[in-house]
């Protein structure tokens, strides 16, 4: 034999010594049940490697049903997020334009004193407005001045209640009201403000009128994120955004009446708050006037300086128009509510934290909606950027407590992390920024939703530990297995392993007897981590 | 969920042609035929590859159920013993290796217990009992040679190994198993 070249001569003993071995070794047959086992088969499930989906139809339905989900899910999700980025765009787009084309050039401009009242009787178009000063209430109010003007409107009427906003979107409000027709200004109806932006709003029309008990006023400075602006960037910058915000106030207030100046200024520089009647006696506003129809009375008649010249007011007997919010604006609105969005921003980190966890995508699409949502709505609210990482840090501690052993501290500590990032979530108020706060009740439910997951975890994993440790199998310390009964895993001749508990021991034989593999045994002793078992039939 | 057990035991299973399908594919009578002629000697290669029948088995089922996939792959039916044997070599090579991960080798339990028809018959000879000292790789190549009654080019086939490293496993192996045997037999030679 070609391959008998050996090295060796000791190595042509041994091969012979082999062969004749290997030679009169028996083959013991398969057993019967065994000869049959290869058509026992069990299917292994399918996608555990690409081999399996040319095994058979079944696997291969299953593939494309799976592949045909994941694809509409990607399509939806595709379509809700273009649907977004479109609305978030118009909107946007909206605003540019407006604060670029400002008024239509194809609005007869009117040269008498009195203005174009139309055949008819006057009409007067009626802005309600309501929750933070933002974009989209901007957007809102231009739109409606502009179509007054279009209409050649007697007046527009901005019926105003807010806790104040961005600067950026008061600016444009305030813009949108120095127009061809007359503004009006109504804080209404009774417990509504015009705090904060809201103020500088009311204070910008040609005229203002305030329900009894409402307000009007404002706070100190505050910076975009929330914070103190003294704090965060020192006393200097604090003074120059008080002194930009005085100077913006007087402007305001000089147009309206001169002893309203430093009436106006106190609001900004003492953080003031004043009621409708101390508004009208500093003659900041024109009047007090409890209803809408109020409003139109003591309007009627005067005459205001617009961006065409003096007008003279024709509200009586004049039909109102109201142009609400279309749908997308109250939707987009909504967001800015300092409570949804804080809703928003919980329920999408808590919903990508658990993505993390337990891929479902459908989560994960939530959440991450969710996230873009909050932040969009929050974009105009004074968010405390270190409440917000609370916040945060806080949820994902519970989502961390299963991953991390602390004994249940990591759940208690996000709570309470939560808690505290939840109520100071916001930033202090300014002049243009509301003070706003979550709302408790909110605070209480978000709080119980973060610490029934958190429960839901601890009782889900105890439940798991009950099940791996089967009662009284002693594992630790003398608690003793006598009494178990398992099976022979390595042959104990005399010495082996033996299953029993859900753990390998290692065993022997009483009477040093051989057990083979498989062989049920029970433990008769033990002797350290050694058992002795013996034979149970 | 897809998860689908086509079990095909019992009674019938003795002929196993009757069944229709398996792994969602008729069965064919042909590879019924083919498969049958190579049990024995798989099961006998398996058996004194692992010393274990039970693992032997196992590894003989896991092969023919490779092989039912790949069937339809297999151009040269003529050449299905071969073929077979190749996919057996790789499904013990494999087993193998996962055990000597698992734990300290089993095979070192090669003893006076007669359980195991394998280690009953390994342990009749010292030369048998000595096998347990080989490594795998060792191992594969003896049973292949001597059990198999393969030659040694057969072997690098198998293994996909070169003829040269074929050559020295074999050299090296019986090195082994001789120093392994002179000691208990007194230096006999």
């Amino acid at each position: 034999m070609s391959d008998r070249d050996f090295d060796d001569i000791s190595d042509i003993e041994m091969d012979e010594r082999l062969r004749r071995f290997a030679g009169s070794s028996r083959t013991p047959g398969l057993p019967d049940e065994t000869a049959a086992l290869p058509w026992t088969v069990q299917v292994e499930k399918p996608g555990r490697g690409p081999l399996n989906l040319g095994s058979g139809l079944a696997p291969t339905f299953a593939a494309l049903r799976r592949g045909a989900a994941a694809g509409a899910r990607l399509v939806v999700t595709l379509a809700v997020a273009a649907t977004f980025v479109a609305v978030v765009g118009q909107v946007r787009s909206n605003a540019s334009t407006q604060n670029y084309v400002g008024a239509p050039a194809v609005v007869p401009a009117p040269t008498g004193s009195a203005p174009a009242a139309g055949a008819g009787s006057p009409e007067v178009v009626v802005v309600p407005t309501s929750g933070v000063v933002d974009d989209v209430m901007a957007d809102h109010v231009a739109a409606a001045v502009r179509r007054a003007e279009a209409d050649g409107a007697a007046a527009v009427v901005i019926q105003l209640d807010t806790l104040g906003g961005s600067e950026a979107a008061m600016l444009r409000i305030d813009s949108a009201l120095h127009s061809k027709i007359p503004t009006i200004v109504w804080v209404g109806p009774s417990g509504a403000k015009a705090a904060s932006a809201g103020t500088f709003i009311t204070l910008s029309a040609n005229l203002a009128y305030m329900a009894p008990s409402t307000n009007i006023g404002a706070a100190s400075p505050v910076a975009a994120g929330g914070s103190d602006i003294a704090a965060t960037y020192g006393q200097t910058e604090a003074d120059k955004v008080m002194n930009d915000a005085i100077a913006t106030m007087r402007a305001v207030a000089q147009e309206r009446h001169p002893l309203a100046v430093a009436w106006a200024i106190s609001t900004v520089q003492a953080a003031q708050s004043y009621t409708a009647q101390e508004a009208l006696d500093a003659h900041a506003i024109n009047g007090l006037a409890a209803s809408l129809d109020d409003v139109l009375a003591a309007a009627d008649g005067q005459t205001v300086t617009t961006s065409a010249g003096p007008v003279v007011i024709l509200t009586k007997g004049a039909t109102t128009l109201s142009i609400a919010e279309d749908p997308i604006q109250a939707v987009l609105h909504t967001l800015d509510d300092p409570n949804i969005a804080f809703i928003l921003l919980v329920l999408g980190v808590l919903c990508v934290l658990v993505e993390f966890f337990h891929p479902t995508m459908l989560v994960g699409l939530t959440g991450a909606l969710s996230l873009a949502l909050a932040f969009y709505g929050s974009g105009s609210l004074p968010l405390n950027l270190l409440g917000v990482v609370l916040v945060v840090l806080g949820i994902l501690m519970l989502v961390l407590e299963p991953s991390v052993p602390s004994h249940g501290l990591l759940t208690v500590g996000g709570l309470i992390t939560f808690l505290v990032g939840a109520v100071a979530f916001y930033g202090s108020p300014g002049p243009y920024l509301p003070s706003v706060q979550v709302a408790w009740p909110i605070i209480g439910t978000m709080t119980a939703v973060a610490a029934a997951y958190g429960l839901l975890l601890v009782r889900t994993l105890l439940q798991m530990r009950n099940l791996a440790v089967p009662v009284g199998s002693g594992m630790v310390g003398t608690v003793s297995v006598i009494g178990e009964a398992g099976e022979v895993q390595a042959s104990l001749a005399p010495v082996g392993t033996v299953y029993l508990c859900g753990e390998t021991w290692t065993a022997r034989a009483r009477d040093h007897a051989t057990l083979g593999r498989g062989t049920k045994v029970k433990v008769v002793g033990q002797e350290g981590l050694t058992l002795v078992v013996e034979r149970i039939d | 969920m897809f998860a689908k057990e086509a079990v095909l035991g019992g009674d019938a299973a003795r002929k196993p042609a009757v069944r229709e399908s398996v792994a969602g594919r008729a069965i064919d009578s042909e590879f019924v035929a083919a498969l049958e002629g190579e049990l024995g000697m798989a099961y006998r290669l398996a058996g004194y590859l692992m010393a274990d029948s039970a693992e032997a088995q196992d590894a003989v089922q896991e092969a023919s159920v490779r092989a039912w996939r790949s069937w339809p792959k297999l151009r040269e039916r003529e050449k299905f013993h071969s073929w077979f044997s190749q996919i057996l070599v790789n499904v013990c090579r494999t087993r193998l290796g996962q055990r000597s991960r698992r734990r300290t080798q089993d095979v070192d339990e090669v003893d006076v217990e007669a359980t195991d028809p394998f280690r009953a018959s390994l342990a009749r000879d010292a030369v048998g009992r000595a096998l347990s000292a080989l490594s795998n790789e060792l191992r594969m190549v003896v049973v292949l040679r001597y059990w198999g009654d393969m030659p040694l080019a057969e072997i690098a086939d198998r293994l996909k190994i070169p003829i040269g490293t074929v050559k020295s496993r074999h050299h090296a192996a019986l090195q082994v198993l001789r120093r392994r045997i002179e000691p208990a037999e007194g230096g006999s030679r």
